[in-house]
């Protein structure tokens, strides 16, 4: 009886999407809210202030906008100050004088485009902020939790450098730009970590200002006056690769676990592979390009909601990377993405 | 001629002073930190202290050579950074890497050339020259690159050595160095051309009017100055494998500058030598490496370091007063 039941209600059911599918073809029903979606988003003006577009990162983003752009109809500009905080403060000014729909920010410091931030809302405009935030909070950020970076990074450390096993309890923190938000805010990640693992001792907190040459220069001297250095944490992994070298040149790849964060890229797993990192804190630009494009359409879509009114903050995955893990989707190279 | 016997002496006079000063503060802050800071004296450190000024004084031997004959480059580190980053980016397509690098020096020395070619006979003022060259490069490798760091090939055993290697202890970026500027400072000193180059810094129209080949002295000046820029570029890559573009965005530049002006170079052209960069170049790194080791904030350490630097010209300013012999129209 029971089966007799069953066989009854997946004929009916069979019946009735059959049914539903004549419906659909003869009606060319569209997707519940897609022309609402379609409609709100097209046409659109988006402008992206990045920090530097030769970046692996802003290349991952640009790229997953670019596609997601091209495919529901609204534009993207980007204004490529190219490191220039001068011509970023130019392209912002002049991103606020076109009026479009939205401006996306990468931010190379917390206090520089502050101002032109609070600005742009005031003029209507929304603004989304990415992996480097202003100390103007705006419609959304959509990035790295820095803090959590901060603990996650140092914590590593810790994990290395604490016990009766550890080399030393020797560390190293090579800084970025000490004014942007990544710095700031790792800063008190770090400051948890060593509060509560009293034993470690920062030796140095020195910024290599993203530049690997400069890496290797302070890791150079650091390691002649602490030869039993720890560990060594870092901001990016393209600078880190210096601290790497300058290890390797010392014959102590062993002694130092040298741990850093980046876009995931694939040369990243290369460094890995190669001795001269040991972990990446990878925060994956190619999904955090997909969530910044959630909020793209999701700002787009309401422009009935006023620029400012609601501020939401979305923090990205972050994955722990090291020699076991250096593959797949961990290290992706731009041509994987488009 | 324009130079007596008498306005010679003061002009050497002028030089030797400005790099005793130099040598002197050197002397005094190695002595300061070795009394205070740990390790600082040891043979690690000194050799540390070398390696990390390593690239800074190749740059600066190069840039030297061509102040002396009274020009200035500031192509070289958009040429280093694009040169190297273009032997890196053909590699990728399959090309051997040791005759990519080959194609990047190439490639450097027709820059230099173009470069030359621009200051000499088309006599566009060297500082704008090469300043708008110098972008001109940078954007060009913007556009063909699609990334600001570009890795070399991992397995190319001489790039390691140039890296990692050493002879005699001596790590092999620091013997490249000495021979650059050993070089430099044999072919300044000991060979006609060299003489002709400091005939042409010193008085362009004098030399000239008496017959002197000046243009193609200022030619290859630039030339060789950009495969010194490359030179400097390669250390780097084998030190850090690989280049990362955005260093011409840095200051390293006027670091460069600085570095060869310090040490007693006039930008008036005509004076000094390999020896002034090389204590130029060892004052920066003796600072660089105690501030570093003293974990000064970044701040601070700019503002010493200029504070400092200040001082050295400012000491050179008031032992040798600028007056109508000491300087020359051209002078910046």
């Amino acid at each position: 009886m029971k089966i007799f039941k069953k066989c009854l209600l997946a004929g009916l059911g069979a019946l009735a999407l059959l049914g539903a599918a004549q419906v659909a073809s003869a009606q060319e029903t569209d997707q519940v809210g897609r022309a609402a979606y379609i409609d709100g988003v097209k046409g659109k003006k988006v402008i992206f202030v990045p920090i530097s577009q030769g970046m692996d990162l802003n290349q991952a983003w640009v790229m997953v906008w670019q596609r997601h752009a091209a495919r529901y109809g609204f534009t993207l500009e980007v204004r490529d100050p190219n490191g220039d905080t001068n011509a970023g403060i130019r392209a912002m000014q002049g991103a606020i004088a076109e009026k479009p729909d939205l401006i996306i920010v990468q931010n190379p410091d917390v206090q520089t485009y502050a101002r032109l931030l609070k600005q742009a809302q005031a003029a209507g405009i929304k603004v989304l902020q990415v992996n480097m935030q202003s100390a103007t909070q705006t419609d959304s950020y959509v990035g790295n939790d820095w803090i959590e970076m901060g603990r996650l990074e140092m914590g590593e450390l810790a994990k290395h450098c604490t016990g009766p096993n550890a080399v030393s309890h020797k560390v190293v923190w090579l800084a970025g730009v000490q004014t942007g938000a990544a710095n700031i805010y790792m800063r008190t990640g770090i400051d948890e970590v060593l509060k509560a693992n009293p034993e470690l001792q920062l030796v140095s907190d020195q910024p290599a200002d993203y530049i690997s040459e400069k890496a290797r220069q302070i890791t150079e001297t650091v390691l002649q006056q602490h030869p039993d250095l720890c560990g060594i944490m870092g901001i990016w992994d393209n600078a880190e690769v210096g601290a790497g070298a300058a290890v390797a040149a010392a014959g102590k790849q062993d002694q130092v676990t040298i741990v850093t964060n980046g876009a995931g890229a694939a040369t990243g797993c290369e460094s890995i592979k190669n001795g001269l990192l040991d972990v990446i804190f990878n925060f994956n630009a190619p999904t955090q390009g997909e969530i910044a494009a959630q909020q793209i359409s999701e700002l787009l879509q309401h422009p009935d909601r006023k620029a400012g009114s609601e501020k939401t903050i979305f923090f990205g995955p972050i994955t722990r990377v090291d020699k076991t893990n250096a593959t797949g989707r961990n290290c992706w190279k731009p041509e994987d993405i488009k | 001629m324009p130079g007596s016997g008498k306005s010679d002496d003061r002009r050497l006079g002028f030089k030797a002073s400005q790099e005793v000063v130099v040598v002197a503060i050197s002397i005094a802050l190695f002595v300061v930190f070795s009394a205070t800071l740990n390790n600082f004296l040891s043979q690690g450190n000194i050799i540390a202290i070398l390696k990390n000024v390593s690239i800074l004084g190749t740059l600066a031997v190069g840039m030297g050579f061509v102040v002396v004959g009274r020009g200035i480059d500031l192509t070289m580190v958009a040429v280093m950074v694009v040169g190297v980053a273009f032997s890196i980016w053909i590699s990728t397509w399959g090309i051997d890497f040791t005759l990519a690098v080959i194609c990047g020096a190439v490639l450097v020395a027709a820059i230099g050339l173009f470069t030359g070619v621009m200051v000499a006979i088309a006599e566009v003022p060297p500082i704008f020259a090469t300043l708008a060259i110098a972008s001109s490069v940078y954007g060009s490798g913007r556009i063909v690159f699609a990334s600001d760091v570009l890795y070399a090939p991992p397995d190319i055993a001489w790039l390691k050595f140039v890296g990692n290697g050493s002879v005699l202890g001596i790590p092999m970026s620091v013997v490249i160095f000495g021979a650059v500027a050993a070089l430099m400072g044999l072919f300044l000193r000991r060979t006609r051309f060299g003489r002709l180059v400091y005939a042409t810094g010193d008085n362009p129209n004098a030399a000239r009017t008496t017959g002197l080949p000046t243009r193609p002295i200022i030619v290859t000046q630039y030339v060789i100055s950009a495969l010194i820029a490359f030179t400097a570029g390669i250390i780097m890559t084998g030190l850090v494998t690989g280049i990362d573009t955005r260093l011409y965005n840095s200051s390293l530049i006027y670091d460069v500058l600085l570095v060869v002006v310090l040490g007693g170079i006039g930008l008036s052209g005509g004076q000094g030598g390999v020896r002034n960069v090389i204590a130029g170049t060892i004052l920066v790194g003796i600072l660089t490496n105690g501030m570093t080791i003293l974990n000064f904030s970044y701040t601070s350490q700019n503002l010493i370091k200029s504070v400092i630097l200040l001082s050295a010209l400012a000491i050179d300013a008031i032992i040798n007063p600028r007056d109508e012999q000491t300087s020359q129209s051209g002078d910046i």
